[in-house]
């Protein structure tokens, strides 16, 4: 079907705004095919029914919003956790601050340094993966920054790893635009865990493409806050092999946009799939988290759990959605999205999805919002928990539902103090 | 593995007279057969004069007309909606005839005495009375009738429409003592233009969509409710849709009002012969509820569904609203789907008044080629509002069954609730069950629940069914209405045994 | 210690008034028990006196050592000495029996200018407490009162007592769902805790309780009044004749 001439326009005005990085064959290649897909597709506007909850106009627009460095006195995050660090300042890779692009079991290369090569192992990742998440569902935003992403971290796992990869953000400038496109390629029966933090420009557009073979595991820990400023759309298209273990979390913090899109593909029978995430949000807060698992293979699991509090007019989104493919026999599908609304000015919207052609399957999702339980807050209350306290507990108590899907107890109990830590300071 | 000592639970509520009443009814489609009547017909295909002729021929006055053309008008802006899980063929509007009359019908009959015997004897063949003496059974024959309606002699008023138009409404006189008035929405307009002016189109505007907006330009009958203040409905009321002509598209209007205190149950039922060639139904039900008004709608839609290759079966695309404009005001809409090829229907409630309650209750059943998106809105603007949503979706064969909904909380709603429990059954493994829940929440004092699942027939289940001596099809049908049991109870007695058997015929062919 | 004069109480969403002039005094190191059919107002009195919402105050006072209780927050009621073992004690998911009692502990030390405890004298204290109530350790690791059978949630209730060390303890019908080897337990666990000037208002609908927990003072409250008050013998009268003898009496 043909665009609508307003898409269009604003199509090209953000195209226009870009330029193409320079590369070699390959590359060239898939960031051409990936504008194509750009320009059909059209880039979200406000009625796509995608976008029905999250209003897509400062991530689409060609200038990024000016977003106020966050400056804190915190111990970052994972701090105490031994891993290989990467830094990126705006998206632009950070050499002096990052640890050597080395470790056993790992191959670990930048996309701006492979770019200028004929051939790549990427190849065979890079904008597919994204591509195939392109249906039955556009994700132009994508699309978008598989054609021009500066840069990016590939990392094969061929074996075993010692320690975590760390991507570290840092925000310096009040009107960065950074594009980054991230590719793991977990090889058989090999593992990796990944971790995400800190506020990455005052727009960050992020792919990640990460392909787990036949019994390898992927573990993703994400931490987004609490920076408040930052707009993010931000995509994981993942594909996983038999017997294969992927598990994401992330926790949300503050922020005026954020758009958190999971992608999953269960091609290999008797894989695992696990996304989860926890929000906190205050103010003109808006955070939509939008997934979309596919069982494509027989005897899979996914889960998806998702947690919000929100509070003084914040908006929380969740559109998850379940698809099993006609063959997708003893499929074990659930997912639960659940708010607590803190007050009456705030408001979560939701669209959880089933969509299933197998008959053995066992599915199902639950969705709940509403406020604090009065009956759990007052039996706090009368012995003697202050109310504010009492309802911290209570945010916690609820949020932990979620971060209980970290499988790493270490990780697990990070996320955990640093979800009461920045609960504390905002309360105060 | 379960071992044979091992009880086994069957769902609830399957009994004996279940498991009976599935076997004595045989057969496939049951009311495929055709009428040969003589017909009037307007000439095929959609225009302004087409517009004028229906409304000519339904003797309307100027402002009806203006109506119709202003519906009209707005219609070939309107694009036909695409967002649903259905797939057909593009439906050409101008190949279809958009008024057919039985040549008999010319001269309005001045009672039921004066009615076709061919018309009389085909709701006689539905099991439809329309002598006043009869009590709805149905399903044919008073023997199927559950015993405690027989004693209980409860009267329901029958409101017959047959193509495009109403053939006799029964009970009249008794209604109209009560102070209900009950008749076709044509003689209403003549009769009663106060009320259809203040309420037709006041629930569902008349450009609200495409099909909606269709059916307000060309519907040629339909039913008429008023119930006063303080009155309680004294019998059922019903309406029974009979398609018949070929190529003819029905599109009927229903219009129900519940005054302040008033209770009315209203039940629906419909069927069309079978043809290999698909046939397009519009149709508009609009209900006000008034002050501690309450209204039970219940709907056993049973349009051909087409065979099983899927060739013909009706598009049902209709558009029902419930307005609860009063405060305690309550509308509960109960259907069972078990028809058409394409079923497209949202049965909703504006929950306007404050403490006013809406209720859904569904079971949808697909099977072969049929198609159904079928769910309801619930938009709750009044404070504590209370609404529920219980769906039952089946799918079997190669068929299509999508639950699509709204929950809305606005600002202002506080305190409200809701809760849905949407599950759909899988009948073999080239069928699809879907769920596409819209949930917006606006207001912290309000609580929102929502459950789904999705699984198979258990097969534990099926094997202590059979073990029992039932066969597959038997089993199933057992199962299934004990899956469905909180919606057929939510159905008038009448009802409940005509859409057991019905889930049990839907389902043929659906195993082994 | 409590002193209760002329409290009356309506709802606050409807108009519909519960209690219609209630007198009590308590007094330190005694325990008193009010008794009274199904819908008298036993239970809105514990409520109006811990400070839950859904109430209105029209009229009267109440006082727990001269401190006015109806204008505290239900914490700062808490904080000056008064407990409520609840009759139905909800069930919190996700926050840890023991994570709450701590939290508790450490809020009303605060509140009353102790400093706070730490997490071995903690440990240390609630694992005596719980070893008397023979709540296993178990019990303490499981969320709050999920899961936990009628028995368990009601000697999670007085086990709290026991940390919580309040002057004034409420208990609203303690003795319901409990079967008599429980009950025992329970009321072993509350006369532990006698004497040292702690005030008890003993709420129950039958006299069986008492017959663990010997109460001074028995009021009988029937329409939101308290009818009749004596001593242990009132409660024999109740178990051998019912309520429609004292209240015809009354009448």
């Amino acid at each position: 079907m043909a665009l609508a001439q307003p898409k269009i326009t604003a199509t090209e005005e953000r195209l226009s705004a870009l330029r193409l990085p320079e590369s070699g064959v390959w590359l060239a290649r898939a960031r051409g095919a990936a504008q194509d897909r750009v320009r059909t597709m059209g880039l979200p506007a406000a009625r796509d029914e995608y976008w029905k909850f999250t209003p897509p106009g400062t991530l689409v627009q060609p200038e990024a919003p000016q977003a106020a460095v966050f400056r804190h006195d915190e111990a970052p995050v994972f701090d105490g956790i031994e891993r290989l660090k990467i830094v990126f300042v705006d998206g632009v890779f950070d050499a002096a601050a990052s640890d050597p692009l080395e470790g056993e079991g790992l191959q670990i290369e930048r996309l701006a340094d492979v770019a200028a090569q004929d051939i790549h192992w990427a190849r065979d990742l890079y904008g597919v993966l994204e591509t195939r998440g392109q249906t039955p569902v556009d994700r132009p935003l994508a699309a978008l920054n598989t054609a021009y992403a500066s840069d990016g971290i590939l990392i094969r796992v061929t074996g075993h790893v010692s320690k975590p990869v760390s991507l570290i953000y840092h925000h310096e400038s009040t009107s960065s635009d950074a594009i980054l496109h991230h590719v793991m390629k977990v090889e058989e029966g090999a593992s990796l865990t990944l971790l995400e933090n800190g506020p990455a420009a005052a727009r960050f557009n992020k792919v990640m493409e990460v392909d787990v073979a036949d019994s390898a595991a992927f573990h993703h820990v994400r931490a987004q806050g609490r920076d408040h400023e930052r707009r993010a759309a931000t995509h994981i298209f993942a594909r996983l092999g038999r017997e294969s273990t992927f598990k994401s979390f992330t926790l949300t913090v503050n922020g005026k946009m954020t758009r958190n899109e999971c992608v999953i593909e269960l091609t290999g029978d008797d894989a695992v799939a696990h996304v989860a995430g926890a929000a906190l949000g205050d103010g003109d807060f808006h955070g939509d988290d939008t997934v979309f698992v596919t069982h494509d293979a027989v005897n899979c699991e996914s889960r998806q759990v998702f947690k919000k509090v929100l509070r003084n007019g914040a908006t929380g989104v969740f559109q998850g959605k379940i698809l099993v493919k006609p063959g997708a026999q003893q499929t074990d599908g659930y997912q639960i999205s659940q708010s607590l609304l803190l007050d009456g000015d705030s408001q979560f919207l939701a669209k959880p999805e089933l969509e299933i052609y197998a008959d053995d399957v066992a599915c199902s999702h639950g969705s709940t919002s509403g406020a604090i339980d009065e009956d759990a807050l007052f039996y706090l209350r009368a012995r003697g928990i202050p109310g504010n306290v009492a309802t911290d507990l209570l945010t916690l108590a609820f949020l932990a539902q979620a971060v209980d899907e970290i499988e790493d107890e270490t990780l697990r109990t990070e996320m955990a103090a640093r979800l009461e830590g920045w609960l504390s300071r905002r309360s105060g | 593995m379960a071992t044979l000592d091992q009880t086994t639970e069957v769902k609830e509520g399957v009994d004996q007279e279940t498991v009976d009443a599935v076997r004595e009814v045989g057969g496939k489609y049951k009311y495929g057969w055709e009428t040969d009547i003589e017909m009037d017909y307007a000439p095929k295909g959609l225009t302004e004069d087409i517009v004028r002729l229906i409304s000519t021929k339904n003797e309307e006055p100027q402002w009806m007309t203006d109506w119709r053309l202003e519906a009209y008008r707005r219609w070939l802006s309107k694009k036909e909606p695409e967002w649903a899980m259905v797939d057909y063929p593009q439906i050409d509007f101008q190949d279809q005839y958009y008024y057919a009359r039985p040549k008999s019908m010319e001269q309005k009959p001045k009672s039921l005495d004066d009615v076709d015997p061919k018309l009389l004897d085909t709701y006689a063949k539905l099991g439809i009375p329309l002598k006043e003496q009869m009590i709805l059974a149905g399903v044919e024959g008073a023997g199927d009738t559950p015993a405690e309606a027989r004693d209980g002699e409860r009267k329901v008023a029958v409101d017959a429409v047959f193509d495009s138009v109403s053939v006799g409404t029964t009970f009249q006189k008794e209604l109209k003592n009560a102070g209900v008035i009950f008749c076709s929405i044509s003689d209403a307009i003549r009769d009663h233009p106060e009320l259809v002016k203040k309420y037709l189109g006041s629930v569902v505007p008349v450009s609200d969509n495409f099909y909606a907006t269709l059916n307000s330009a060309v519907f040629s009958d339909g039913s008429f409710v008023y119930v006063p203040p303080g009155v309680r409905c004294p019998m059922e009321l019903s309406t029974y849709f009979r398609i018949n002509a070929e190529n003819t598209g029905q599109f009927e209007r229903t219009l129900i009002i519940a005054d302040k205190g008033a209770y009315v149950s209203y039940l629906e039922g419909c069927t069309a012969p079978q043809r290999d060639k698909s046939q397009l139904h519009a149709a508009v039900v609009e209900i006000i509820a008034l002050e501690d008004a309450e209204v039970k709608y219940s709907t056993v839609q049973n349009w051909y569904p087409g065979d099983e290759d899927g060739k013909g079966g009706i598009y049902n695309f209709v558009t029902k609203r419930a307005d609860c404009r009063g405060d305690r005001s309550k509308v509960m809409w109960t259907q069972v789907e078990t028809g058409s090829a394409v079923t497209w229907k949202y049965p909703s409630c504006i929950l306007r008044g404050d403490d006013s309650q809406g209720e859904f209750y569904s079971i949808a059943i697909t099977n072969h080629h049929q198609q159904a998106d079928t769910g309801t809105k619930m938009v709750h603007l009044g404070r504590n509002t209370r609404s529920r949503i219980v769906s039952k979706g089946i799918s079997a064969g190669q068929a299509q069954n999508t639950y699509r909904g709204l929950v809305s909380m606005h600002p202002k709603a506080k305190n409200s609730r809701n809760f849905t429990q949407c599950d759909s059954l899988l009948i073999g493994d080239r069928c699809g069950a879907h769920t596409v829940p819209y949930i917006e929440v606006k207001n912290n004092s309000s609580r929102v629940e929502h459950e789904a699942t999705t699984s198979k027939v258990d097969d534990e289940q099926m094997f202590y069914c059979r073990q029992r001596g039932m066969d597959e099809e038997e089993a199933v049908a057992l199962i299934v209405n004990g899956f469905a049991k909180e919606v057929l109870q939510a159905l008038p007695m009448e009802f409940a045994m005509e859409a057991q058997q019905l889930v049990a015929i839907s389902l043929e062919g659906s195993v082994g | 210690m409590l002193e209760i004069k002329g409290l009356n109480v309506k709802l606050e969403e409807e108009d519909k008034q519960i209690l219609k002039g209630v007198d009590l005094s308590v007094e330190a190191g005694t325990v008193h028990a009010i008794m009274g059919p199904n819908g008298s107002g036993k239970s809105t009195l514990s409520y109006v006196l811990s400070g839950r919402d859904g109430y209105v105050v029209t009229e009267g006072s109440a006082t727990l050592e001269g401190h006015d209780l109806l204008d505290l927050e239900p914490e700062e009621r808490a904080a000056i000495g008064l407990f409520l073992a609840f009759q139905y004690p909800v069930e919190i998911p996700g926050v840890g029996n023991m994570t709450f009692l701590r939290t508790a502990v450490n809020a009303q030390r605060k509140a009353r200018g102790l400093e706070e405890m730490n997490a071995t004298e903690f440990l240390k204290l609630i694992r005596q407490k719980a070893k008397e109530l023979q709540i296993d350790a178990d019990m303490l690791k499981r969320p709050v009162n999920v899961g936990f059978s009628g028995g368990e949630k009601k000697r999670n209730e007085i086990l709290q007592m026991a940390m919580l060390e309040p002057k004034m303890c409420i208990l609203d019908e303690t003795d319901s769902g409990l079967d008599v080897d429980a009950m025992k337990l329970v009321a072993d666990g509350v006369n532990a805790l006698r004497g040292a000037g702690r005030g008890f208002l003993v709420i129950t609908h039958y006299q069986r309780l008492l017959n663990h927990i010997q109460p001074d003072v028995v009021h009988i409250m029937s329409d939101g009044r308290i009818v009749k008050s004596g001593g242990p013998e009132l409660a024999l009268e109740v178990e051998e004749n019912g309520y429609g003898d004292i209240l015809s009496e009354v009448a």
